[in-house]
């Protein structure tokens, strides 16, 4: 059996979130997977839903609509996902990033998200561990987590009892016929479809080759750290302003470290239900090189330590790195190629893939179904990079 | 049998190894992602055969074409403040 609905190209949380909604909606699907499921950067990420880092506008939009999802999708997957909702916190060292932090919030709020700004007393209360002479914190209640292993392995099993076709080979061709598509693999086997969706994360532009297109996303290394398993340290999960305006208004970066800007360093801390302390991460461009490095991992636990001191006492277990697929805008690459009937891409989450999983592969399958999906979905198409 | 603890670490056991087995997982890395067998303090030193054994076993595939799975720095758990970091803050 060779011929499907939809050919699904990439087995990370995209792929597989995408592969689900689809076969639920009663299509046949194969998925792809060249190497291990998730290895790109599902597996090798946090687990955050943070709403405090997205911009207001589609990005934020998708997020509240993806934690509905995920919010019934334990159920559905039949599997705890550990999804929980702690709350966030933005932490403010410096003068300048107070400003532009509250000016972010501002605009959040405008949005309707619930995020306020905490004096230095109040971030305590809820962060006893944190350093004392904090300037100030956001917090944002929403700000929840869940557990990408589970996720996946949850979509997995689930969609393989509704008839998942799981392939995990190496495409050597793509090719367009005059009713769809047809893939040819490295064991000379051929799979063929009428639609077929790119959702190979930082790999999508090797696959946009193939069909000759260019897809402007490039992998964005991201090295974690991860610590044994303690008590809980606060309330929530925190991250450091650096990391948001690094993120929404990188002119504020001159005054930064050449080495910290090389390997943007942005912290980021939360606390996995196992008891380990995720502790993130940097952001560099050195193409698929997926190695993690003691300058790396030394300066994102040197951040962990100058904000919370008592980290020099945890020991740290393992460490790993991912490759974030990243936009040339920030924003994900969703929908169907101009030109190339049937040839869906979703990818270039860089750091929302755990956070916008279900609610891409719902919106990638509501397409592909002909459904009318409630968001300005053009934004996120690939023709807003023609100039 | 079925309950024997293969990872003493994340406690996880033979029948949750077989169950991901079942459910998908294919190779030594997918199953240490899927059941955390591995993932504890000692990094897989002692399940990770006993894993490779139980693929065996499931799949038939020869013991030689079984990829470990990876292997994580800093490989034995340190204290982060050894790490010839000064802590500025103090």
């Amino acid at each position: 059996m060779n011929k499907f609905d939809v050919i699904v190209i990439g087995g990370g949380i995209i792929g597989l979130a995408t592969s689900y909604y689809l076969l639920k909606s009663g299509k046949k699907v194969a998925l792809i997977e060249k190497n291990e499921f998730g290895s790109g950067a599902s597996c090798a990420c946090d687990d955050a839903i943070f709403f405090q880092s997205k911009k207001p506008g589609i990005n934020l939009e998708l997020t509240i609509d993806s934690i509905e999802l995920y919010k019934s999708l334990s159920d559905e997957l039949g599997i705890d996902l550990e999804l929980e909702n702690k709350g966030g916190m933005v932490l403010i060292e410096k003068e300048d990033h107070l400003k532009v932090m509250e000016d972010f919030v501002k605009k959040q709020k405008k949005f309707g998200l619930k995020v306020d700004i905490l004096d230095r007393r109040d971030v305590i209360k809820k962060q006893p561990h944190i350093r004392k002479d904090i300037l100030a914190s956001t917090y944002c209640k929403e700000d929840s987590q869940v557990n990408p292993l589970r996720v996946m392995r949850g979509f997995i099993s689930k969609s393989k009892k509704m008839g998942l076709e799981i392939i995990k080979n190496n495409i050597i061709e793509i090719k367009e016929k005059k009713d769809g598509w047809k893939v040819l693999l490295e064991d000379k086997k051929t799979v063929e479809s009428e639609f077929v969706v790119n959702a190979t994360g930082a790999w999508a532009s090797e696959i946009g080759k193939m069909i000759g297109i260019d897809i402007p996303i490039v992998p964005k290394r991201g090295q974690i750290a991860i610590s044994e398993a303690i008590p809980s340290l606060g309330e929530t999960n925190a991250w450091s302003a650096q990391y948001i305006v690094t993120k929404i208004a990188p002119e504020l970066d001159r005054n930064q470290n050449e080495v910290y800007k090389r390997l943007g360093i942005g912290f980021a801390l939360s606390q996995a239900s196992t008891g380990n302390y995720i502790i993130g991460s940097t952001r560099e461009y050195v193409g698929f090189n997926k190695k993690t490095t003691y300058e790396g991992i030394q300066l994102i636990l040197k951040e962990a330590m100058a904000l919370f001191p008592i980290f020099s006492k945890v020991n740290v277990i393992r460490t790993f790195a991912g490759l974030r697929p990243a936009s040339e805008d920030g924003k994900p690459i969703v929908g169907e190629v101009e030109g190339k009937k049937g040839f869906y891409i979703a990818a270039g989450h860089e750091g929302d893939g755990i956070a916008l999983a279900p609610i891409t592969g719902k919106v990638v399958a509501d397409l592909i179904n002909g459904k009318r999906v409630r968001y300005n979905i053009e934004e996120l198409n690939l023709k807003r990079f023609k100039y | 049998m079925c309950n024997e603890i293969i990872c003493r670490c994340e406690e996880i056991t033979k029948e949750e190894i077989e169950k991901v087995i079942e459910d998908g997982a294919q190779t030594a890395n997918e199953i240490k992602r899927f059941t955390r067998a591995g993932m504890g303090l000692c990094q897989g030193r002692t399940c990770r055969g006993l894993v490779e054994r139980l693929i065996k076993e499931k799949t038939g595939i020869e013991p030689q074409n079984i990829v470990p799975s990876g292997y994580r720095q800093p490989v034995r758990p340190i204290k982060i403040g050894q790490l010839g970091l000064k802590n500025e803050q103090n």
